[in-house]
């Protein structure tokens, strides 16, 4: 009976895919037959450069993109400019500089120059994957894939499993929170006191984790998310320094048969935290939770760009993610998402406002459609691609 | 017969003084001069080195300043008597002498409070320059013949009585004229016998002959005369021959602090012949100079401020006074530890980089070709030659006691520095240099030399393994 | 008749029990003293330990005194009052120049460091370095208002430019807090290097100079670095960290006020060359580090030293109105030492880098830019000019009093008593010789220059044992360790007797040894007179956290968590046992290195071992954890290898808060007779 039972189980878990894997190829035609419909736009909505002007094309632009930023005049850096390398994993803005991580170390942007800085100048491993900065001190914590650094005032501080309290050397992800300092990391999520110099370290051992593995987490009123590998999303309140944790109720790998009933999937990639809202990825989607309902997202119901999600970042009440297949932006509402063509360096942003899309050709266009990182300041978006970091204005 | 008969004489009257003396009290109080006088002609140049050591005939005798009456002789039954080093309470007094004409000279002491004086030393060989050690220990010039040191006045210490008998220095020089300072070290003055082994000069040393180094370096062939001393302010006074002109002597300064530095002639200005200091005050020194009308050496006021001579205030018609000591209590100086285990065979060598050469303050910098090897020479023969370790330095463990010198080779065995002057290690002595011929004010840097994470190097190289005592020292 | 006999018999029968008596007593006394110091050349003196090596009760209370050891000093405005922190006298003390007289004395924390005064004179800020807070006084009243908390050992402070914040040095958690003088509240806290200690805005007001006195963490062997921090005073955040590099100790810093140099007196240590001889500056020498105060201005260091003189422990430095003169504190041989800067300006100005980076080896350079030593009272610490740059006023630590220097003359004109007792106690007189150059060759340094605050100074020396490069070993600390013998890391010295006895100077300083008398004040001293600070970073009141009491359940077990009874040696506790946390016996931890001679290891004492970095007798373990992750490969020390990071985490929180016994016993006032508060 059990046998014939998974078998059932089987068959209807294939017929599924078959079923999810038609509608995506159904509906990616569609979009290839509107091109027309977007031709006025494409044509008037041709912008170059938002200083160019032209505000007619990018008053166009911006009413189609309602109250979501839209970036263009992308510029892209790459080892030819001066990146120490090609793979880029992260990228944050910090007061007039931008550090990126990559594959070669870290490389920091300022003044129109590039400058690298690897394991010769202090960093703790060469792959840099994460970068944060404390508002309150101005460090730069760096999350590489051989420890930790806090890079202040020029000099770099190594902190890892050996020397410290920190539960792993493979930190894929770092956040200032106040004085303190949390970690994801392989073994688990770390929580170091900056005025106390305590370790704390949470996995499978002391939360609701089943096992270590943490990819990011990210903090905000008094909680923090840990996006655990296989349990969803760890909630711990810095108060009462309980758990509390968010899992996929039904628990199926790539449908959600119940539509906005919690996360996505128990394998969380990212959480961020922004204007009361905490959005989730995953591999398979991506989540909203306002704090009593879950919204779920896909790419064949939504503008995202992807199902498979590595990173995302909340910046008020926009949420940047990035993801396999280009950037998606959105603020509840509307989606905007920026693809690169596969045979050129242009590309196009997709504008959706419900089931309304509108494609408007950039040119250029991002670096490369696989996104890892991404960070939003002063009206620039700069994103981190495999083929290294892209930088972008807003549209006026 | 007639000699007895003096002799006894002599005896007779020196009795008959100390009653006479006796009755007003102790015969050699605070304050009074002690002055070393020999008789007869004698020239600056007879004044210095070795044969400035043993004046035939020469005596010792006291005076109270500003008193001429109180001069009377305190060595009237020996047949010389010279080189007065008094003990730091005052109440004793080393010498050398030759009781009689025939006898070599030895050290004596005398306790000033009843002129009586006892032997100490009994040798063969010629012994001078006697000095007390803050341990109650005494220290000593003697005339050493063998193969390493050839025939050279080596320092020796011993206890009060003579025993346990200590040498100190081995190596081909003449050291004379010690005093103590009140750091602890021995200051002496060395002179090399082989001329081309280095210049005379001030040699500073611990008492057990550890740590020896060049204290200040006198000008080209210039030598001491008479004792060194160490003011209270700190400065170290001398009288030297130039190398030019024996007959010219001057009276030379320099400051304990930075003596390579500080040398000041204060009778640079003054034609008359010094011999002999005596610091009495800051501001009043004594001086034994050439009388203009006597021709013998007088004992006269000196202001080291003005740099001028005031009055007499000793000659005699018959003897030049050689130097003047005053009785009274001085502060002992430090009493240094020692190292020196004498189970132990060897001695232990560091040098941080042999390419490290002389840098002087002037900034100007002295850089000879890169060497890259060591040879570590003996008397008349080679120790070995020795690879240094890539950032140029070297450990060697040094058979102890025995006299050598390092010169620098390129890698084609050229010599690229040196020899430097004659070393010697005491037995488990250790010391280190940061180069060769470096500026000795300079200080090392706070590294790990490579040549100390390996074990030293043997010297003689032919000798594999030394069996000896295993010191723990930290 | 009866009368008589009634005093003879009994006084005859005295002395002939005297006389029976005398020789085995004298035999048995001789033999007491030496089982006692471990050492048999000590004289029969009961007093040395039955008098003066008492800790606490009332022989302690007679024999000792409490001192106010003044530390640092403000002036005010118009010269009028000096304000003196009275380091053991938990005050502030307010000294009437004209009348030279103490006028006030308020009372602050425990342990007070440092006094700066608010810009319109009203209000002065006094640092607790054992209360981690700051008292804030007004001085029309001279009472305490207000008390602002810091993070630990608060010790040198400034006010930033506009006067909003008050930033303090906290020189136990290696820290700078920024107080908002608003709200009383902490803002932010900024780590700073290793130790720090003293800080200063610089002449234009824009960065903040904070000093450190410790190296930053490296292997033995590197490259010495000590970090001056550079926080922006605008935006308050740390805009440099400037590696100086082989200094250590660097206490505090001076400006010129025509703003074109930054100085700061340092010690250049020789912990990398083996300990074979003094002479020539092979162990310490001493100095200042001179910052250019323009674009790419360069980092210079000159000695202060000169051949066979050298002046030990460097602290404090002032510089006159004009520019001109600078005046450093050495601590250890009791001297200021004026400096001419225009001299240093034009050295500087005429050399290469080449030629610098050789003077900062030569002790014959100060003779280019120093020009007098002034003798001063015991162990000179902070220093102070008055508002005209005329008189300078130099905290005699030692000698409880001020003294005053015309700047002009470069002479003493006065010295101001502060109050203290008249009589040098035997500890007193331990104390001075402790923190004195004087017994070390060429007086090149002190006992303290390797035990700054009578603890550790975190290096590591090559005490060339049998052979040059042999016996690597880290500094000890001094505190409260009269209880936990035997010394030395291979525990072969019974006693401090012994362990500062002939063998001491003969290896270590290399001049005449302690006298008898000399070395009775000494061992009192160490023996009773050092206190542990309260661990107030992570055990203020004995409280353990859940993390702490998880980490000393690990210490205590016997039991790894796999059930299997660990054997007693591998036990923590074992070695460890409280109240000192050592079982004063020697052992091996399986962390011989083949550089060591083969000994076994005494077992350190772990009250306020946080505060001890790095760890193992040489030094190797940077961190607690390490000692364990990098180290503890074999259970030599410690069944450890059953626990996982979280466990491991839980059993160094609990080292951390391992404090003094007698903070257990008393609070946080530390009870020492001859210190803290009555």
């Amino acid at each position: 009976m059990k046998k014939n039972l998974s078998k059932y189980l089987v068959v209807i878990f294939s017929l599924a895919v078959i079923i999810l894997a038609g509608l995506i190829i159904l509906k990616k035609p569609v979009k290839a037959e509107k091109p027309d419909k977007n031709e006025n736009i494409a044509l008037s909505g041709y912008y170059r450069n938002s200083s160019d002007g032209d505000p007619g094309n990018s008053a166009t632009v911006i009413k189609e993109a309602k109250a979501m930023p839209v970036y263009g005049n992308w510029r892209n850096f790459t080892t030819l400019d001066g990146l120490p390398s090609d793979k880029a994993y992260a990228v944050r803005v910090d007061d007039g500089r931008v550090l990126v991580g990559t594959h070669d170390g870290l490389a920091v942007y300022e003044n129109g120059k590039w400058e690298t800085y690897t394991t010769e100048d202090g960093l703790a491993h060469n792959g840099v994957v994460s970068i944060d900065v404390s508002q309150l001190t101005g460090d730069v914590w760096i999350g590489t894939l051989g420890g930790l650094n806090r890079w202040s005032g020029g000099k770099f501080e190594t902190f890892n499993q050996f020397n410290s309290g920190m539960p792993n050397d493979l930190v894929y992800n770092v956040f200032c929170y106040g004085n303190d300092i949390w970690v994801a990391t392989g073994g688990g999520a770390g929580h170091y006191d900056t005025q106390t110099k305590q370790w704390e370290i949470f996995n499978e051992q002391n939360a609701p984790m089943h096992e270590p593995w943490t990819y990011a987490l990210s903090a905000g009123d008094g909680k923090v998310w840990i996006a655990a590998w296989g349990a969803g999303v760890i909630e711990y309140n810095t108060e009462t320094k309980h758990f509390r944790d968010y899992v996929d109720p039904d628990g199926f790998m790539e449908i959600d048969l119940q539509p906005d009933d919690g996360p996505i999937h128990d394998i969380t990639t990212a959480t961020s935290y922004g204007n009361g809202i905490l959005w989730v990825s995953t591999y398979f989607g991506m989540s909203r939770y306002d704090g009593k309902n879950w919204n779920g997202y896909f790419d064949h119901d939504s503008g995202l760009a992807s199902n498979f999600i590595n990173f995302l970042r909340a910046e008020g009440p926009v949420v940047y993610v990035c993801s396999d297949n280009g950037l998606s932006t959105f603020n509840g509402e509307t989606w905007v998402t920026y693809k690169k063509n596969d045979y050129d360096e242009n590309g196009r942003a997709i504008i959706t406002n419900g089931t309304e899309k509108k494609e408007v050709p950039l040119s250029p266009s991002i670096s490369h459609n696989f996104i890892i990182g991404v960070d939003a300041a002063d009206d620039v978006l700069w994103v981190a691609t495999s083929k290294g970091v892209a930088r972008g204005e807003r549209i006026k | 017969m007639i000699g007895r008969i003096v002799v006894n004489l002599k005896t007779f009257a020196l009795c008959l003084a100390c009653l006479l003396i006796s009755c007003e009290g102790r015969p050699v109080k605070n304050g009074m001069l002690i002055l070393s006088e020999t008789p007869g002609n004698i020239k600056s140049d007879l004044l210095s080195g070795p044969s400035g050591r043993y004046f035939p005939g020469a005596r010792i005798s006291v005076i109270r300043p500003g008193k001429p009456d109180s001069h009377f002789i305190l060595t009237e039954d020996f047949y010389s008597a010279c080189q007065p080093a008094i003990s730091f309470d005052g109440a004793r007094m080393l010498f050398t002498a030759q009781k009689r004409e025939e006898d070599t000279w030895q050290i004596w002491e005398m306790e000033l409070d009843n002129i009586r004086s006892r032997k100490i030393t009994s040798f063969s060989e010629n012994c001078s320059d006697p000095a007390y050690l803050p341990d109650g220990r005494l220290v000593f010039s003697k005339l050493t013949i063998n193969d390493t040191v050839k025939s050279a006045h080596c320092l020796f210490s011993c206890n009060p009585d003579g025993s346990d008998l200590r040498q100190i220095t081995f190596s081909p020089v003449n050291y004379l004229s010690t005093i103590v300072l009140k750091d602890g070290r021995l200051l002496t003055f060395s002179w090399p016998l082989l001329n081309d082994r280095g210049e005379p000069m001030l040699t500073v040393m611990r008492p057990d002959g550890t740590k020896a180094d060049k204290f200040c370096g006198g000008t080209g062939g210039s030598s001491l005369i008479g004792s060194l001393h160490e003011t209270p302010d700190g400065k170290i006074v001398f009288t030297e021959s130039t190398g030019g002109d024996p007959s010219v002597a001057d009276l030379i300064s320099v400051n304990y602090n930075r003596p390579l530095h500080t040398r000041i002639n204060l009778t640079s200005q003054i034609k008359e012949e010094i011999a002999a200091v005596l610091p009495l005050s800051l501001n009043k020194f004594l001086i034994s100079c050439r009388g203009s009308d006597s021709g013998k050496l007088e004992l006269r006021e000196f202001d080291p401020e003005n740099k001028t001579i005031g009055q007499v205030i000793w000659s005699d018609p018959d003897y030049n006074i050689l130097e003047a000591f005053i009785v009274r209590s001085t502060g002992r100086p430090k009493k240094l530890p020692s190292e020196v285990d004498l189970e132990v065979k060897t001695g232990l060598l560091l040098c941080q980089d042999i390419n490290f050469l002389n840098q002087e303050l002037t900034g100007k910098f002295s850089i000879a070709g890169k060497a890259s090897r060591i040879e570590v020479l003996g008397v008349d023969t080679t120790y070995g030659i020795v690879q240094v370790e890539e950032d140029g330095s070297f450990q060697l463990k040094v058979m102890a006691d025995t006299p050598f010198q390092i010169r620098t080779l390129d890698k084609d065995g050229n010599v690229v520095n040196g020899p430097c002057s004659w070393l010697w290690m005491r037995p488990n002595e250790r010391r280190g240099c940061i180069g060769c011929h470096e500026d000795p004010e300079m200080v090392p840097d706070n590294i790990v030399s490579l040549a100390i994470r390996k074990s030293p190097v043997m010297i003689p190289v032919h000798i594999t393994e030394v069996k000896e005592k295993i010191i723990e020292l930290e | 008749m009866k009368t008589y006999l009634k005093i003879l018999i009994p006084v005859g029968t005295l002395c002939i029990l005297s006389a029976v008596f005398y020789s085995p007593y004298k035999r048995w006394a001789s033999e007491h003293v030496n089982y006692i110091t471990a050492v048999d050349d000590h004289p029969l003196k009961c007093g040395s330990c039955h008098l003066h090596m008492q800790k606490s009760g009332i022989i302690s209370k007679i024999v000792n005194a409490r001192y106010y050891s003044p530390f640092n000093l403000a002036v005010s405005k118009d010269g009028r009052n000096l304000y003196v922190v009275a380091e053991e006298g938990n005050a502030l003390l307010v000294i009437n120049t004209d009348k030279q007289k103490v006028s006030d004395k308020i009372e602050v924390g425990t342990r007070p460091h440092s006094v700066i005064l608010s810009e319109d004179g009203r209000t002065a800020y006094v640092t607790n370095q054992w209360s981690d807070n700051v008292s804030v006084v007004d001085l029309n009243r001279f009472v305490v208002i207000n008390t602002l908390k810091t993070g630990g050992g608060p010790a040198g402070l400034a006010l930033s430019t506009d006067g909003r914040y008050l930033y303090t040095v906290n020189s136990f958690s290696s820290d700078l807090s920024i107080i908002d003088l608003s709200t009383s509240k902490e803002q932010k806290r900024l780590t700073a290097g290793n130790n720090p200690a003293g800080a200063r805005i610089n002449a234009n007001g824009t960065l903040l100079y904070v000093t450190s006195r410790r190296t930053l963490s490296a292997p033995y062997g590197d490259t010495l670095r000590c970090e001056l921090t550079i926080v922006n005073d605008r935006n308050q955040r740390v805009a440099e960290r400037r590696d100086i590099k082989q200094a250590y100790m660097m206490e505090n810093i001076a400006f010129t006020p025509s703003g074109d140099l930054a100085l700061i007196p340092m010690i250049r240590p020789k912990n990398n060359v083996p300990t074979i001889q003094i002479e020539r500056g092979w162990m310490m020498t001493n100095g200042i580090t001179i910052i250019e105060q323009k674009p790419d201005g360069r980092t210079v260091q000159l000695l202060i030293d000169e051949p066979n003189a050298y002046y030990a422990d460097p602290f404090g430095i002032v510089i006159t109105p004009d520019s001109k003169r600078a005046f450093i504190s050495c601590a250890g041989v009791d001297k200021i030492t004026v400096i001419d800067i225009d001299s240093i300006r034009k050295l500087i100005e005429g050399s290469t880098d080449e030629e610098l980076n050789m003077y900062s080896n030569h002790l014959g350079i100060s003779s280019r830019f120093v020009i007098k030593r002034i003798p001063t009272g015991p162990n000179p610490k902070g220093l102070v000019l008055s508002p005209d740059g005329r008189k300078l006023y130099v905290a005699e630590h030692l000698g409880d009093r001020v003294a005053v220097i015309n700047t002009e003359s470069m002479e003493t004109t006065g010295t101001i008593d502060l109050g203290g007792p008249d009589r040098i106690t035997v500890a007193r007189q331990g104390r001075r010789l402790l923190n004195n150059a004087g017994h070390t060759f060429q007086t090149q340094y002190s006992c303290y220059t390797c035990h700054p605050d009578t603890h550790e100074d975190g290096l590591v020396y090559n005490m060339a044992s049998k052979d040059m490069g042999r016996n690597i070993t880290n500094t000890q600390s001094l505190r409260n360790i009269g209880d936990t013998p035997p010394y030395k890391w291979n525990g072969k010295n019974q006693t401090v007797f012994k362990q500062d006895g002939m063998r001491f100077s003969t290896v270590l300083t290399r001049t005449e040894a302690f006298s008898y008398k000399d070395l009775d004040a000494l061992s009192s001293y160490i023996m009773t007179g050092i206190p542990n600070p309260p661990n107030l970073q992570y055990n203020p009141d004995g409280e353990l956290t859940e993390i702490q009491e998880r980490g000393k359940m690990i210490f205590e077990r016997t039991h790894d968590f796999n059930g299997n009874e660990i054997p007693v040696v591998n036990r923590c506790v074992t070695c460890h046992p409280a109240p000192y946390y050592t079982n004063k016996e020697t052992t091996n931890v399986g962390t011989l290195a083949a550089s060591d001679d083969s000994i076994l290891f005494d077992t350190p004492h772990l009250n306020n071992i946080f505060a001890s970095p790095p760890y193992l007798h040489d030094g190797r373990a940077a961190t607690l954890e390490e000692i364990w992750t990098i180290h503890g490969k074999t259970e030599e020390h410690g069944a450890v290898n059953d626990l996982t990071k979280i466990q491991l985490n839980e059993l160094v929180e609990y080292l951390k808060s391992l404090r003094d016994p007698d903070y257990e016993k008393h609070g946080n006032e530390i009870k020492y007779a001859s210190f803290g508060k009555n």
